[in-house]
């Protein structure tokens, strides 16, 4: 039973991983699983100094805890159910040392929970770096994801000689985009790290490491089902080898915080003394309740938090934020806020449309890590997809309607003189200004030449350009986040208006192609030992691009 | 792929090449071609294609029952009809049908897109108005397994390309273009369209001459029928768009691609100005390539209304 829902909760969630991208309807809420988890939203807050408002979400799960106890890691966490399933298949054989004398491994997770929020008050997001929501949406993204859709292609190669036999043609034709992303290996090496140290002892992340688990803990004693062991029990010990969670002890006691409801205990009982009753007093004899932590243990580990809280902010990135050199999502939040409330899911960059959205490593300094950055070299952000702030659990990117999305400048395109075809070697070339979505980049004549400018106000900084320029190695035309839009709050069309900005087509300035008279072009194919530099030979045509008299 | 229908007439402007720009009157046409060169039919892209095909002696002229065909339209921007930047999916949906209606076995709906390939098969709306039909299938290729290189025997600047094999290996290729203006060849209907069944395409922008590119391009890849889409036609911006839509509300058909997208040229200003097939760079290499006749005015055309 249990097993089941632990089952449908994986397939729930992988589910909705699996839904987020840029079909996903407005109604479905794809990152649900983040906005359950307090953690996250409370970190977002407290570091943002900021309000989340899909960080109440985290309420119900708080309160579901305190009313029924901590049944989420055993029965919800999409974590905790990967750890319960794969511990069976690797470990079966295996015989773990019991571990003694555990008491400063279980405190750990409180460190790291203490840890985190007091970096968080000061002002420096970490919770994502441990918290398995966000650590599980992490690892899909970008380490299981790439090569799950590779080997669904990998599949199709395979039997697609046969569907074109058979002329079953859906079958024969289907390919998959294949995504691809910065820091698959650092990612998936974490997350095996997660699933190795179940070798020492069964659910050890739950046990000893995971942050969530240690704030759940600190509400769920207060739960109406509590284990209660009959006064018959001979203290024989099996529950306790049984315990994934090390919550039963020597004496037939309880640790009430750890114990996550599983009931493994009550199935190995040879005595069938174990129940988890419905129990209205708060705690009855034998059980624990609070974190056995010292208060030293608490100055350290908050000292701790505080110190890398500051080595996290405190770094020539800080004062450079404003200044930032990535080109974020349309509608992150401005950038120091952005850096707060971004909980490095990964969310984004799964749904993302053309792929264009990458995590970066330490391009935006240690604060960071794995936020997403558009690399419109590779790709471009598609004008009609406004997935990214759709799924965003903090609205770190904010979820915006396709109309506002596009307003929301994500930076201006920079012509690079030096490498262009056009300005540095008289080529005819204007696959730029043919591909721009907003007609942005206009030809002039100068000098007699025909040269491409763009035009701020009407480049939202999409990146179509950036990415088609068909310079080798660095595009001729970068989008700098000159000018990007960042609202905390408000319309970005508004603001677009204000700063007299217009994202949408003018068909207009196109008839320049047709002035032509006295325009000069290189020549197609300059012959050997001609001089590059020198002026190019005046124009053979008289006629559009394309036109010939 | 190359088409064998239809050799003598042009075999006969194959002796015309080399720029000869004199018509050949008087010749003899081939037995039991008594259909018009070209037919230009005003109307609803749907009923305008039926119509237009059917005036070229119906689609039983092109297309054998069991036959494999590819239809190239224009899917390649993830816009609607509106911005006339791709062809109407109604125009898309009545010449898949009159295929079926051929016997045809298969057909094959394909593009090689610009933008997302996804958005672009829901934006553009062939997808949708293709999906009751059996057999007909709409698809973008975006990945090179799908492409096979061919050599190009006849090329001038092009000695191989590699083309969607899909394309390659069906028994006939019918292109449905969009009329419409193109910042680097003055217009693009079917000879340019061309370009949307090959993979490398950026290097007909950077590498070579483009219009001398797709004349090679259009001597390996024939179409038996070509279904020009100027019931809207996109006299500046193009080819992407958003720029100045018409509406010539023409659809025009005929078996030559050369002489299609000539008479094609003529139904709109391009870039406020108005153009003659002749004075496009494209065609005008096209023509000297023998691949079809480029002056309209010593063809046979059907003028109707659907």
């Amino acid at each position: 039973m249990r097993v089941a829902i632990q089952a449908l909760s994986l397939a729930l969630f992988t589910g909705l991983f699996a839904l987020a991208n840029y079909r996903l309807p407005d109604w479905l809420p794809a990152d649900i699983y983040l906005r359950l988890d307090p953690l996250l939203g409370l970190g977002a807050i407290l570091a943002g100094r900021t309000w989340v408002d899909r960080a109440l979400w985290g309420v119900v799960l708080l309160a579901a805890t305190a009313l029924a106890g901590r049944f989420f890691c055993s029965y919800v966490c999409p974590l905790g159910a990967i750890l319960d399933f794969l511990d069976p298949l690797l470990f079966r054989r295996v015989k773990r040392r019991t571990l003694e004398s555990d008491r400063a491994l279980r405190n750990l997770k409180y460190v790291v929970l203490i840890f985190f929020i007091a970096a968080a008050l000061v002002g420096s997001s970490l919770v994502y770096l441990l918290d398995p929501i966000s650590l599980l949406t992490r690892t899909y993204t970008f380490a299981l994801f790439p090569p799950f859709v590779g080997l669904v292609n990998l599949l199709l190669d395979v039997v697609r000689p046969l569907a074109e036999a058979m002329r079953w043609m859906d079958i024969a034709t289907l390919s998959y985009a294949q995504p691809v992303f910065y820091m698959s290996l650092i990612t998936i090496l974490i997350f095996a790290g997660i699933v190795a140290l179940g070798r020492l002892a069964p659910r050890f992340w739950c046990r000893y490491l995971c942050p969530l688990g240690a704030l759940l803990s600190l509400v769920s004693p207060l739960g109406r089902w509590r284990r209660t062991v009959g006064p018959e029990c001979p203290a024989c010990g099996v529950c306790q080898d049984a315990c994934p969670m090390g919550a039963a002890t020597d004496e037939g006691g309880t640790r009430t915080a750890e114990c996550i409801q599983c009931r493994t205990c009550v199935a190995a009982c040879p005595q069938d003394v174990i129940a988890f009753p419905a129990s209205p007093q708060l705690l009855s004899a034998g059980e624990t309740a609070r974190p056995d932590l010292s208060r030293r243990g608490f100055l350290y580990s908050a000292a701790g938090g505080v110190g890398l809280g500051f080595v996290v902010r405190q770094s020539p990135f800080t004062p450079l934020q404003n200044k930032a050199q990535l080109i974020r999502p349309p509608g992150a939040l401005p950038e120091e806020e952005f850096l707060t409330t971004c909980i490095r899911c990964g969310e984004c960059m799964k749904s993302c449309l053309t792929n264009t959205l990458q995590p970066s490593l330490w391009e935006g300094g240690l604060a960071g890590l794995w936020t997403p950055k558009a690399d419109l070299r590779f790709a471009a952000c598609e004008q009609e997809c406004n997935v990214c702030g759709k799924v965003c659990p903090t609205q770190a990117i904010r979820s915006l309607g396709v109309e506002e999305k596009t307003h929301a400048k994500i930076g201006t395109a920079v012509l690079r003189k030096e490498m262009c075809l056009v300005w540095a070697q008289d080529k005819l070339c204007l696959i730029c200004d043919e591909i721009c979505p907003y007609d942005a980049i206009v030809f002039r004549t100068l000098d007699g030449y025909r040269r491409p400018f763009v035009v701020a106000s009407r480049c939202n900084g999409c990146g179509y350009c950036e990415q088609r320029c068909p310079v080798e190695g660095e595009s001729a035309i970068v989008v700098a986040p000159i000018g990007q839009i960042r609202l905390r709050t408000g319309s970005y069309v508004a603001e677009a208006k204000k700063l007299h900005l217009d994202f949408h087509a003018n068909p207009g300035d196109d008839q320049f192609i047709l002035k032509t008279e006295g325009l000069k072009v290189g020549p197609e194919r300059p012959e050997s030992g001609s001089n590059a530099l020198s002026p190019a030979a005046p124009p053979a045509a008289r006629q559009p691009k394309g036109f010939v008299p | 792929m190359t088409d064998s229908t239809g050799i003598t007439r042009r075999d006969l402007i194959y002796g015309a090449a080399a720029g000869l720009a004199v018509s050949l009157p008087g010749l003899p046409r081939p037995a039991g071609a008594a259909e018009p060169d070209l037919v230009a039919i005003t109307g609803e892209p749907g009923a305008a294609a039926r119509k237009a095909v059917e005036a070229l002696g119906g689609m039983s002229r092109f297309v054998r029952k069991g036959n494999r065909v590819v239809l190239k339209p224009n899917m390649s921007f993830a816009s609607g009809p509106d911005r006339a930047s791709n062809t109407h999916p109604a125009l898309v949906f009545t010449v898949a049908q009159m295929c079926l209606e051929a016997g045809a076995e298969q057909v094959m709906v394909v593009d090689n897109p610009l933008q997302s390939p996804e958005l672009c098969l829901r934006r553009a709306g062939v997808a949708d108005a293709c999906k009751g039909l059996k057999n007909v299938y709409v698809q973008m290729f975006t990945d090179r397994k799908f492409y096979r290189e061919v050599k190009v025997p006849q090329g001038k600047v092009l000695d191989r390309v590699e083309v969607i094999k899909e394309v390659l290996d069906s028994d006939v290729l019918i292109c449905l273009p969009q009329a419409k203006s193109h910042s680097n060849t003055g217009v693009s209907m079917g000879i340019k369209g061309l370009m949307g069944v090959i993979w490398d395409r950026w290097s007909f922008h950077t590498k070579y001459n483009i219009n001398q590119a797709l004349a090679d391009l259009a001597t390996v890849l024939r179409p038996k029928l070509t279904v020009l889409d100027a019931t809207r036609a996109l006299t500046t911006g193009g080819p992407g768009g958003p720029g100045e839509v018409v509406k010539p509300n023409l659809v025009i058909a005929g078996s030559d691609p050369v002489a299609v997208d000539s008479l094609g040229v003529s139904v709109a200003p391009w870039y406020g100005q108005q153009f003659k097939g002749r004075q496009v760079e494209h065609l005008l290499a096209a023509s000297q390539r023998g691949l079809g006749k480029i002056d309209v005015e010593q063809l046979t055309i059907l003028r109707a209304a659907a």
